[in-house]
């Protein structure tokens, strides 16, 4: 890739700038690769493309999405990932088992704690260590405040998307006093490094206690005040019915899991299908609607928190008492081979595929992130919609492209 | 662990297998050659007894000496996660066919193994790279990649600053030779 | 056990008043005192044993670097006065006038919207109900870089995104600050071995404040930005001799 001469910088006259080619065209500079790519990139008759930049108003993060346009409505789209890669898996290979618990938190950043429960949970498997009942009811209560919180953000950002500003504000009150909850519980408003490899890392503690029993008296309803805000407003309804519907088999072929793939009509949670954790224990539904519409996906979040109160609720009645961390030495050298955990995070199935080595470092830590799976389906959603509508399928599938980009 | 499952599955698949089945915890892997992945896959996806039509994950990975594909798959006949791992795969050319016929879902996973370890899924139709900027040459996670403060390990590296050793535990011999003479 | 009055209130004993909970009316922990308004908080210098750059001038060659401390600031009564104050060659003689678009300009940054990662959400947060930015005037968070002030750049800076991220710094015309905000883009953070970030984007782009913390909470970004304005004020008008990087020793 060839540099054209540079220019000097606006800004200092002593800074050359050189150009980056084909960084800011909608099309490549070179000829395709792929076939994909061939028919992507080769004009129809009156389409034109449309660069949705690294940076824009949504705020999903940093994806480059280009659309192939008639007029306003979407013909093609070609989302480029990769703006924030910072090459976490192989910092994990030259990390500790315990260090990688901080690396991997700000994959998806919104629900940290669901990051660090699945390679915990690997390792855990590695080393054949079983967690204190206390400390699961730790997690999976810390877990569910987690989900609530990145529920409440992805209202939020649904209504932002569609053009509403307060939603969003609401939300960021929902979410501030659960992350101050957690931050009281773990130390940090937002990638918490909280779970250790056979427990949690601090006990529940007094103010943490009186934020969650203050914040459940009041839960209910806020969450229906937020509802009200939006659910009965038509143009937030009408935009979103009918907008980006999959059904199941198209889910399943694109591999889709959690929220998006149970309001097609497949009640599959992790959870109940693959139960890890405490989970068997509780007592709580799995949400699923029909339509497979953004509306649906909406929906369906929602009845997903009012069944995360429910199991905030069961765990802090049958907390037991006991240690938070199994007792393991400080050096981790689990024997050589391989495990597979997988957790039901707010997006979806979040998993880990752990190699050990034998050494105090893991030889391979793949992170499988549901974001990342979702935002594939967004080319099959989008043909025949409008631009506008690509903002909303895309929020309807919540991706963080933290997640995304690894 | 499921042992009848995994009875089940070395009657069906026993010619495939270039290794043993394992069962650690909730987990069964089986090996297969690059080969048979479509087959094998296909199988597995389409058999009204096994009905592994969930993929739940597709990961390269590069031992060093070889590399693999490694699929992980649910159906709700087993309680178990499914391992299947392609195994053999030369580190030079490594070259599997793609499941994107099964599971359009793949495809991006596909292309993430690709630009990580350079693996070419035959097949995929959009096998470009996914993270790392199109004129990217080198594979990030293969074992001969190495991070800028590991090139001091490294047969070859080590030259810029920030990779020599800043520790006495790190300093090597060849790295304080390479100094002396810089 | 005797109570000395060293070790009262360092929780130890019966009549210690930080055993009792927190929310007790009329407990204040007597092991941290608060110091009243008018006190001019020292900071806390810890000298560097553990590491020293190969260059000796790098990191202002050893010396103590400027003033860091709002209230000092405040102390020493250097933002009050009203001459001219500048650092560089004269090019622009301020005046009054200057003073109050400096104000003008304070008071009313408009950020663009350069949330890449986890710490746009802590920016979000910032700019939301609780902690709000807009008392200060920084409410709209604009899409445009033509019609935004200050790029608060919130996550890490990959080398894919360094180049559309130096276009929008180019693009936002003058006068303009750049925020660092969070461990990642002060210095690549957590991901400073990675092979695919930027360490730190003042080795791409001019940085007016550092805000440090994985992520910094939103009183840190809040903090960070009142010290901008401050540096707004202090300028007098004179932004431009602004270079890129110049904290990078040579060879690193």
């Amino acid at each position: 890739m060839t540099a054209t001469a540079g220019r000097q910088s606006a800004d200092d006259p002593r800074v050359t700038l050189d150009e980056q080619v084909g960084v800011f065209e909608p099309v490549p500079p070179y000829p395709p690769r792929t076939e994909r790519e061939a028919e992507f990139y080769t004009l129809g008759d009156g389409e034109m493309f449309i660069n949705m930049g690294p940076q824009h108003p949504s705020t999903h993060g940093v994806l480059r999405v280009v659309l192939k346009l008639d007029g306003e409505k979407v013909v093609d789209l070609d989302p480029v990932l990769g703006y924030l890669h910072r090459g976490v898996e192989k910092l994990c290979e030259n990390a500790d088992y315990h260090q990688t618990i901080s690396q991997v938190d700000p994959l998806e950043y919104v629900s940290s704690l669901f990051n660090e429960w699945s390679p915990v949970m690997a390792y855990e498997k590695l080393l054949d260590v079983e967690v204190p009942r206390r400390a699961e009811y730790i997690r999976v209560l810390s877990g569910e405040l987690n989900r609530i919180a990145s529920h409440a953000l992805f209202m939020g950002w649904m209504a932002l998307d569609l053009g509403g500003l307060t939603p969003i504000l609401w939300s960021f009150i929902e979410r501030d006093e659960i992350v101050e909850m957690l931050a009281a519980l773990t130390g940090q408003r937002m990638l918490f490094n909280y779970f250790r490899i056979g427990g949690v890392n601090g006990d529940l503690n007094h103010d943490f206690m009186s934020r969650l029993g203050d914040w459940m008296t009041r839960a209910a309803e806020q969450i229906d005040a937020s509802l009200g805000l939006l659910n009965s407003n038509e143009i937030f309804v009408r935009r979103m019915r009918d907008l980006g519907t999959i059904d199941s088999q198209t889910a399943l072929r694109m591999c889709m899991t959690g929220p998006n793939l149970r309001a097609t009509g497949l009640p599959f949670d992790i959870r109940r299908a693959h139960p890890y954790s405490i989970y068997p224990e509780l007592d709580f539904d799995i949400p699923t609607r029909n339509e497979g519409d953004c509306l649906a996906r909406y929906l369906l979040r929602i009845d997903e928190i009012k069944q995360s109160l429910r199991i905030i609720d069961q765990c802090l009645h049958r907390m037991p008492d006991g240690p938070i961390i199994a007792k393991l030495p400080r050096l981790l050298r689990p024997r050589p081979g391989r495990a597979y955990a997988a957790v039901e995070g707010p997006r979806g199935q979040y998993s880990v595929y752990a190699i050990s080595d034998g050494t105090d470092q893991p030889f391979r830590l793949r992170i499988h992130d549901p974001s990342f799976i979702h935002l594939q389906s967004v080319g099959l959603l989008m043909p025949g919609h409008l631009i506008a509508d690509t903002m909303a399928v895309m929020a309807s599938l919540d991706p963080i492209m933290g997640g995304v980009d690894k | 662990m499921d042992r009848l499952f995994r009875r089940r599955v070395e009657a069906r698949f026993a010619d495939r297998f270039t290794g043993p089945v394992r069962q650690r915890h909730d987990e069964t892997e089986i090996r297969i050659g690059p080969a048979d992945v479509p087959d094998v896959l296909r199988t597995l996806h389409d058999d009204p007894e096994l009905r592994f039509t969930y993929l739940s994950d597709l990961a390269g990975v590069d031992t060093g000496v070889v590399m693999q594909v490694v699929y992980h798959l649910w159906s709700d006949v087993t309680p178990d996660w499914l391992r299947v791992i392609a195994d053999g795969l030369p580190r030079d050319d490594p070259r599997v066919p793609s499941v994107t016929f099964l599971w359009k879902g793949a495809e991006w996973m596909e292309r993430e193994a690709y630009d990580m370890f350079g693996i070419t899924f035959e097949g995929n139709r959009d096998l470009r790279r996914i993270y790392m900027p199109p004129d990217y040459t080198s594979f990030p996670l293969r074992k001969d990649f190495y991070l800028a403060d590991d090139a001091a390990r490294s047969p070859g590296g080590g030259v810029r600053p920030m990779e020599q050793p800043h520790t006495p535990q790190e300093a090597t011999v060849a790295t304080a030779l390479r100094r002396i003479r810089s | 056990m005797a109570l000395d009055p060293e070790t009262a209130n360092l929780g130890t004993g019966a009549a210690d008043a930080t055993q009792m909970p927190s929310d007790q009316p009329g407990n204040r922990p007597g092991a941290l005192v608060t110091r009243e308004p008018s006190d001019v908080v020292a900071p806390i210098v810890v000298p560097n044993t553990l590491w020293q750059s190969s260059d000796p001038n790098a990191y202002n060659g050893g010396q103590p670097t400027d003033v860091t401390h709002l209230r000092e600031l405040e102390a020493s009564g250097a933002g009050r006065r009203d001459d001219a104050r500048w650092s560089g060659m004269l090019e622009v003689i301020p005046t009054k006038a200057d003073y109050v678009l400096d104000l003008i300009r304070a008071n009313s940054l408009w950020p663009l919207l350069s949330g890449l990662a986890c710490c746009a959400i802590e920016m979000m947060s910032a700019a939301t109900s609780k902690n709000d930015m807009d008392r200060w005037g920084m409410f709209p968070f604009r899409a445009s870089p033509r019609q935004a002030d200050v790029l608060i750049v919130a996550g890490t800076l990959t080398t894919k995104m360094a180049g559309p991220l130096v276009r929008l710094w180019e693009q936002m015309p003058e006068p303009k600050w750049c925020v660092a905000m969070g461990d990642c883009t002060c210095s690549g953070g957590r991901y400073k071995r990675s092979y695919s970030t930027v360490e730190g984007i003042d080795r791409v782009m001019p940085v007016d404040v550092y805000v440090p913390g994985c992520p910094p909470r939103p009183e840190g970004l809040i903090y960070g930005m009142m010290k901008l304005q401050q540096i707004i004020k202090d300028r007098r008008g004179h932004w431009p001799d602004r270079a890129i990087g110049p904290t990078v020793p040579e060879g690193v």
